[in-house]
């Protein structure tokens, strides 16, 4: 019974995160992307928010245009905001399997991922930065839930 | 688990403070709730603010339900209030949209919503439990008619898209057989002695008892075909009368064939706090909560007002805002006090001197993703042909629920569905769509559910939450991590500024939340401002 319960307590998180305000029963799609192009990834999650053309939008607040942003001059920039979010923007750096993407409920892309999304966004929409970021570059910096 | 001190089990005092170790305080919280040592709700009864200083003022940033909430309160302590909402109505994220409205998301889409008259979708939440005390208290005192929300439909489906073919099963079913063979599973290990160093001699013979009885187990504590399991999971042929009345029963579905199929997690769907039976829904839709508050305020409220600087000093706030009426010239507004409930990846972008602690709070909370859609059908088929009036089904699919209508049973014309409610990845991907690509996926994937969608659906609204422009997210999402560090300083007043919403509350995403937060600071603010109030 010991050891059933101790397999429990993991079983527990899983579980009892979801205190959410919906009743999904089933799980949202595991938390890892499987696409893995830079486009592909910007059509899927970015430009939700940032736009088709890039062009970010305004309300009572807004959403940055990343085309012609001086913020993507130096890659770390992007890089890290992909990483850990900025203000309501969720983090897509947190590892595949923590509590806190559960929490989040957001997407867990890999170091290879975010170099090629924002390598796409460095660019397109009128952006020509050269440098181009390598997943080595990305692992290199500090991410959210990494000790 | 049969004692609370037994010597081989984890104590349940063990196995909380076990989770609490790993994982935080939160999910131990929710742990707790779990294990029936729900905390109490804060709720107190309606609060009862008097005695505001003489002349003292409060600026109130947004007409949701936490600004509502708390212009009401301090409205009737005597304070000079004003509030400032962005949009041209009453209540922010309760919001209804009815046939004949309009919509216009970030990016610039406009939807046209096209439902029949008295038929209507709500974009943000659809339902309040019975224990969400204060947003029902105001309910009642604004005169909101309330029926009830259906969560829980036994004849509802449950939908694996590689489960039994792809064949949705009904939730009767899965829920009796699921909890028939783990009722049988266990009166086995029961008899096999496999219990006896955890459960007393006597407790068997009363667990055997209450087995029988939960699970619809026969004489010999079997789960099969029959009367007994029958009164659960229904029939094949149901009793009826005259010389047709004979039943028929039904197979159970075999455990293993749940197992496998994932449907056992649909079972418990109304068995959390926020879910359980009674819920209810405003008469006519949720907005109706939104406006009664607007009504109750009239004169109060400032519309289209956006705002775009907080700036507090010794003496008071000044806040400037843009009123869409007049273009071009900043307006300014000044109290000796503010409120703010503006949702915060908006408030988070505007220039506003509060102390490093309660900025980087501010900072520190993503929203959530998350999409709705409303279907229009040109008939109620759900009720029609499948004998499902109100509750929910759940699928594995993107739209992960269809949300039947708990209102207007067996009316003749059109209905209104909720389509999809989805989340994460699934919804990050429905924002990135057009709003009519939404509707076009949810009729797609829900056609595999109701293959009557195909020649029924009508028309239909997607609201994608990220593309909201009055709070650009569903919801603030914290970590157990985040909390720990800067829940308490988003909710501590800054001078003269105090911040109020379901950001900083516990019962996220919920109304509830807004309304407690917003009751909570309103008494601390009172608090405040009656102490300053006699020094001045």
């Amino acid at each position: 019974m010991r050891r059933t319960l101790l397999w429990l307590i993991p079983m527990l998180c899983l579980w009892l995160v979801p205190a959410f305000a919906d009743d999904s029963s089933f799980p949202d799609t595991p938390g890892q992307d499987p696409v893995q192009s830079g486009e592909q990834i910007y059509m899927q999650i970015c430009q939700g928010c940032h736009m088709p053309a890039g062009q970010g939008a305004v309300g009572a607040g807004h959403y940055p245009a990343l085309g012609g942003d001086a913020a993507l001059a130096a890659w770390k920039y992007p890089v890290l905001t992909v990483l850990g979010g900025r203000h309501g923007m969720p983090p897509f750096g947190l590892p595949a399997t923590s509590l806190a993407l559960q929490e989040l409920r957001t997407v867990h892309l890999s170091d290879a991922q975010i170099a090629n999304v924002v390598n796409y966004i460095r660019t397109s929409f009128g952006n020509h930065y050269p440098d181009m970021v390598s997943e080595a570059q990305v692992a290199a910096l500090p991410h959210p839930g990494r000790r | 688990m049969a004692s609370d001190s037994g010597q081989d089990g984890l104590t349940r005092r063990e196995l909380l403070r076990r989770v609490g170790l790993m994982a935080g305080g939160s999910v131990m919280y929710q742990a707790m709730n779990s294990l029936a040592l729900a905390a109490e709700s804060p709720w107190k009864g309606p609060t009862e603010l008097k005695g505001a200083p003489p002349g003292a003022s409060v600026l109130i940033l947004g007409a949701g339900m936490a600004g509502m909430t708390a212009a009401y309160e301090l409205r009737n302590a005597g304070y000079k209030v004003q509030v400032l909402e962005f949009n041209n109505r009453a209540g922010g994220r309760n919001w209804t949209l009815h046939g004949g409205d309009r919509y216009t998301e970030l990016g610039g889409e406009t939807q046209h919503c096209e439902f029949d008259p008295g038929l209507y979708i709500n974009p943000g939440p659809w339902r309040i439990p019975y224990h969400h005390h204060g947003i029902l208290s105001y309910c009642k005192r604004l005169g909101v008619a309330l029926e009830p929300f259906v969560q829980v439909n036994y004849n509802a489906l449950l939908h694996g898209s590689k489960a039994f073919g792809g064949k949705p099963q009904r939730f009767r079913e899965i829920k009796a057989d699921y909890q028939g063979q783990v009722a049988e599973l266990l009166a086995k290990a029961t008899h096999q002695h496999a219990l006896d160093s955890l459960v007393t001699r006597e407790d068997q013979e009363r667990l055997l008892e209450s087995l029988r009885g939960w699970g619809a187990l026969d004489s010999d504590f079997r789960y099969v075909a029959g009367d007994v399991s029958g009164e659960r999971r229904g029939y094949l042929k149901p009793p009826g009368g005259g010389l047709t009345a004979r039943p028929e029963s039904g197979t159970p579905i075999q455990l293993d064939d749940i197992l496998q199929s994932g449907l056992w997690r649909g079972v418990s769907s109304g068995d959390h706090y926020d879910m359980q039976t009674a819920l209810f829904q405003p008469v006519g839709g949720m907005g109706r909560i939104g406006e009664a508050f607007g009504r109750e305020l009239a004169g109060l409220i400032r519309y289209q007002a956006k705002v775009t600087s907080i700036q507090q000093d010794a003496a008071g706030v000044t806040v400037h805002y843009d009123d869409a009426s007049k273009p071009g010239v900043s307006q300014t507004a000044r109290a000796d006090w503010c409120l703010c409930t503006i949702p915060l990846p908006i408030l988070a972008e505007i220039p506003m001197n509060v102390g490093e602690q309660l900025g980087a709070a501010i900072g520190a909370v993503p929203y959530a993703s998350s999409v709705k859609v409303g279907l229009q059908f040109k008939r109620r088929f759900w009720e029609e042909d499948d004998h499902i009036f109100g509750g929910i089904s759940y699928t594995d699919l993107p739209i992960t629920n269809i949300g039947y209508p708990s209102t207007g049973f067996h009316a003749n014309g059109k209905g209104v569905l909720l389509g999809a409610y989805i989340w994460g990845l699934n919804a990050m991907e429905f924002t990135s769509m057009t709003p009519g690509e939404r509707v076009q996926k949810a009729v797609e994937y829900g056609s595999q559910i109701h293959p009557q969608y195909k020649t029924e659906f009508d028309n239909g609204v997607a609201v994608a939450w990220h593309r909201v422009p009055f709070t650009q997210g569903c919801y603030g999402m914290w970590t157990t991590e985040a909390r720990a560090r800067h829940y308490d300083d988003l909710c501590a007043i800054d001078g003269r500024i105090a911040l109020a919403g379901e950001h900083a509350s516990f019962i996220g995403g919920w109304q509830e939340g807004a309304v407690t937060s917003a009751l909570d600071a309103v008494g601390r603010l009172h608090q405040r401002a009656v102490a300053q109030g006699a020094s001045a």
